[in-house]
């Protein structure tokens, strides 16, 4: 066990590379591929701490892994089949560039922003997202568009809505832009200095709240004044003025401004009620603060947090764990698992700009990501060592498209021209109806009750998953001549794998006892198979 | 195997010690044991046996949906111009009275506290009905669990054959404000929601399967299940099997919402409103081992008619609490059961031209009964129109600090959000003791 002292001297050591963008000393060659860095610092920590990493994962749950995380389903038969018998040694980087060129990415991608931006109500970003992923944007586009949503709307439709859906309450935009897009959560250091983190204190907080405190809502269109500060009070009771402050603690100049007098006031009030009637939008002030917030947020004195905040993020969605966690506490307390790699990856991220496939792609491609995630020996090691693949749960968009393809016959899926296939695939992800009726995954993710009721009882599930129709898997097993092609084939349309012949042997047993019956039989050998843990998780 | 330990925390050594020595080097970095939280409880007790009899204490929340006026129930004004029409009545407590529409629990304080100088501040519906049903507000990025999800973790077991957390709200006006949240404990404590039934959803066998076929399948699924998760040890895998694993139990808990169940003296004696029917539920479940039932009767709010609303609301509530109350004490069940009164804000004293009430968080009352509470006790004073308090103000937080005292449970008990130590009720915040038995 280290003690308090080591540990606070090896974050200190690692605020060199950490800090500063200018400053990477120590890290690998920008040239290298982003998969080949991944391994080099991982294994690297690995070997420093004598700590074994579990073994490759096989063709059939590397291939399901990728195929979640890229674009939110399960493999179809077909491609679990092929990839598997597959003998090309480049079968791996093919198949991922198979995926991420494929429609499904655009749409998981729209899935998974809109999840991050509006976890409450995931649908409500998703005009602008549909939008802005399909025309390739990237991740500084994104931010840009939602912090200054363009005068005209096709160029980036409703992209109001971030902003819009905050408005009434300025601490929770502030806090959830420094949260989303810089991974800093300050809310703590709203009412006092941060009591636990050094680098916190009331007037962060403050000077984010100010980059928004201008902004409000003139009816339907987003305003923002010339004019106006915080003002807060500190725990001894004196009032202040916060200046605009970035999150590093950089004051932001700005120009000088007056409050306007009563007459002023009552002027401009007239001018946005008139503004308002004729629903016609407010003219731009003559200086933005949020203007300056992006300008400052990407400049490459301060473009640390934005960088590393989306790298740590799509980190986490891959590796089930990020390389800072929480992944809101990015901050000097808090040092990264592996800061050298965090660093490399933002950088990259910068030179790159902002492309989230390209870092997506190298990710996966690592072998790290390709190890399994079952450990045989007695204790499971630390998550941050990334020594063993985590198990994530399904997102509920992943869970409800699976399920769906996953009770469907395989035929369906099994098409040779590729355009059927696309439309066939595409119906699936457009309809929501299951997804939305299962809980969102939240980190420490617990399965209800709830759920396990739905899926034992609930008939309009059983008419969705289990229904006897021609072109259901129930329907397609059916007419397969004996249990054990059954069996097969179900392992192979719902786990994307072969059966063992334990699993034969069991399932096979289960349905000669009910051969008077085969229907039944057939419906609960996939229920049990879709209600499984293995099924309800990427592992 | 040394481990470069980093905060999951904001950075106290103190936390990331805790928690290593309790729950050993090899655990995962997971704030929350979730399913095996009980076990943690356990370790921060003394003894054990302490820990064993916590675990009977029982919550039934009767949620007043909509705002029940304070002066039409404990906080009487007889004679002001904010009286209203209805006089006061002595109470088995000497110097004590409340409205005249209570008689019978005016002759039952005994095991009851009141609380008359609740000020919450808030006189909205949504805002108030959150703010009552957690104890304190939501921050930005931080959904604190509410009483029922509290309780849940806190008192139930995790391998409860009964559901923890059972809420009736059959009304749909306020239905959305009084909506269950279990916040970062997660969904393992959501509740289990009546909302048009008087029964759970999905908790019968469909009609197209055996019980034999669908224990069977359940019995398959648990052993492919138990093989998946045996060399992947992590709590979320875990909660799956654990959720699937319950069902039977909670099928089987289907009989404890069947009335038919209870002697046809028993029912009538709780009456045949649907709030006295939902109250005896909420006494089978916890008599059965449920920890929280939150009972709703809507809708309160009375903007005009206030009278004539609270006449019939006030007798029922009267009816009902009492029956529950003597029915929890014949059953012995009274002393480890807190029954609790609530709302999101009481009603203005100042009567409006439609001779109703409006909203008001300025100074109202909750009630206490039963378990950890000094019966008979009244704290705090409102002013003699009931404009303000007077005397002993509290607000959301204080109550709770109260409701987890009376339970046995440390209201400066910590939890662990990733981010940070989250105590049971904001620092500083204390029991109202003498409400305390």
């Amino acid at each position: 066990m280290i003690s308090r002292i080591i540990t606070i001297g090896l974050a200190l050591t690692t605020l060199g590379a950490f800090t500063a963008s200018g400053q990477d000393v120590s890290l690998q060659p920008p040239e290298q591929a982003i998969a080949d860095v991944v391994d080099f610092y991982l294994e690297r920590s690995l070997g420093e701490i004598n700590q074994e990493a579990s073994g490759t994962a096989t063709d059939a749950t590397l291939l399901r892994r990728t195929t979640l995380d890229l674009v939110g389903r399960i493999p179809t038969v077909r491609e679990a089949q092929s990839y598997r018998s597959d003998t090309a040694p480049d079968k791996r980087v093919k198949m991922v560039e198979r995926l991420l060129t494929s429609p499904g990415y655009l749409q998981h991608q729209v899935y998974e922003l809109a999840q991050l931006l509006h976890p409450d109500d995931s649908k409500h970003l998703q005009n602008y997202l549909t939008h802005a992923v399909n025309n390739d944007a990237s991740w500084d586009r994104i931010f840009r568009d939602l912090m200054l949503p363009p005068a005209k709307p096709e160029e980036a439709p409703e992209a109001d809505r971030f902003i819009k859906s905050r408005i009434q309450d300025i601490d929770k935009l502030a806090n959830d832009t420094s949260v989303l897009f810089f991974g800093v959560n300050i809310s703590c250091a709203k009412c006092h200095d941060h009591p636990l983190v050094e680098q916190w204190k009331q007037s962060h907080f403050f000077g984010m709240k100010s980059f928004f405190s201008r902004t409000f809502a003139n009816g339907d269109f987003l305003s923002e004044r010339d004019y106006g500060a915080v003002q807060f009070q500190t725990t001894e009771g004196e009032t202040k003025t916060a200046q605009l402050m970035f999150l590093s603690g950089k004051v932001v100049e700005e120009p000088a401004w007056k409050e306007p007098n009563d007459e002023e006031k009552k002027k401009l009030k007239q001018q946005l009620e008139e503004l308002k009637k004729k629903k016609q939008p407010t003219p731009a002030p003559s200086f933005s603060r949020r203007n300056k917030l992006v300008e400052v947020a990407l400049s490459t004195q301060e473009q640390d947090f934005f960088a590393r905040n989306i790298v740590n993020r799509l980190w986490y969605r891959v590796f089930g764990h990020g390389l800072v966690m929480p992944l809101d506490q990015l901050h000097e307390g808090n040092p990264a698992s592996h800061p050298e790699l965090l660093q490399w990856l933002a950088r990259d991220m910068v030179t790159h700009n902002y492309d989230l496939k390209r870092l997506l792609r190298g990710l996966v491609l690592s072998k790290a990501y390709a190890r399994q995630s079952h450990w045989d020996q007695d204790s499971r090691p630390n998550p941050e060592w990334f020594a063993v693949a985590n198990t994530k749960p399904l997102s509920r968009y992943q869970y409800g498209h699976s399920l769906q393809m996953a009770s469907t016959s395989p035929d369906e899926f099994s098409l040779d021209d590729e355009n059927q296939l696309r439309e066939r695939l595409q119906r699936v992800y457009s309809q929501n109806g299951l997804a939305e009726q299962l809980d969102q995954p939240i980190h420490d993710f617990q399965v209800s009750s709830n759920e396990a009721l739905l899926f034992s009882n609930s008939d309009r599930i059983n008419e969705a998953l289990l229904a006897d129709r021609n072109k259901s898997l129930i329907g397609k097993l059916k007419s397969l001549e004996n249990d054990p092609q059954r069996v097969e084939l179900a392992y192979w349309t719902i786990l994307s794998r072969p059966p063992n012949d334990d699993e034969i042997k069991l399932l096979t047993t289960y349905l000669a006892a009910r051969q008077e019956r085969p229907l039944d039989g057939i419906q609960q050998l996939v229920w049990i198979l879709l209600t499984s843990t293995e099924f309800r998780f990427n592992h | 195997m040394t481990s470069k330990r980093h905060s999951s925390f904001c950075g106290s050594a103190e936390h990331s010690l805790d928690r290593r020595a309790f729950l050993g080097s090899g655990m995962q970095g997971s704030a929350l044991l979730g399913a095996g939280a009980w076990g943690l409880n356990a370790l921060r007790q003394p003894a054990l046996a302490e820990v064993l009899k916590q675990k009977e204490k029982r919550v039934i929340l009767l949620w007043l949906a909509g705002g029940a006026s304070q002066l039409e129930t404990w906080d009487p004004k007889p004679g002001r111009p904010t009286g209203g029409p209805y006089r006061a009545i002595q109470t088995s407590v000497p110097g004590v009275q409340i409205s005249e529409l209570m008689p019978k629990m005016a002759g039952r304080l005994k095991d009851t506290a009141i609380i008359r100088s609740l000020n919450t501040k808030d006189g909205s519906h949504g805002t108030g009905a959150r703010l009552m049903h957690l104890g304190r507000r939501d921050e930005p990025n931080l959904k604190y669990p509410d009483l029922g999800a509290v309780l849940a973790r806190e008192l139930g077991r995790a391998d409860s054959p009964v559901p923890d957390y059972v809420s009736f709200y059959t009304a749909t006006e306020g239905r959305g404000n009084a909506v269950g949240q279990s916040g970062f404990l997660g969904a393992r404590y959501a509740p289990m929601s009546l909302t048009t039934e008087n029964k759970p959803l999905f908790l019968s066998r469909q009609e197209n399967i055996s019980i034999q076929d669908h224990q069977q399948r359940a019995q398959l699924q648990a052993l492919f299940n138990e093989r998946f998760a045996r060399k992947r040890n992590l709590p979320a895998v875990a909660s799956h099997q654990e959720a699937y694993a319950r069902v039977r139990g909670l099928m089987a808990s289907e009989t404890l919402f069947d009335l038919e169940q209870e002697s046809q003296k028993t029912r009538d004696r709780y009456g045949k409103t649907l709030f006295g029917q939902q109250a005896l539920v909420a006494r089978r479940l916890i008599e059965a081992g449920t920890p929280f039932v939150k009972v709703s009767r809507a809708w309160w709010d009375s903007h005009g008619q206030n009278f004539e609303t609270h006449l019939e609301l006030v007798t029922e509530l009267d009816h009902v609490m009492s029956t529950l109350l003597d029915d929890l004490e014949e059953r012995g069940l009274l002393e480890n059961t807190l029954v609790l009164t609530l709302a999101e804000f009481g009603r203005t004293p100042t009567i409006n031209g439609s001779l109703g009430r409006d909203h008001f968080g300025q100074a109202w009352s909750v009630s206490l009964s039963g378990c950890g509470i000094q019966g008979g006790s009244v704290y705090g004073k409102t002013d003699q129109d009931g404009q303000t308090v007077a005397d002993g103000e509290v607000g959301a937080g204080e109550v709770f600090a109260t409701i987890y005292q009376a339970l046995g449970i440390d209201h400066q008990k910590d939890y662990h959000v990733g981010a940070r130590p989250i105590p049971l009720t904001d620092p500083g915040i204390e029991p109202v003791s003498e409400v305390l038995a």
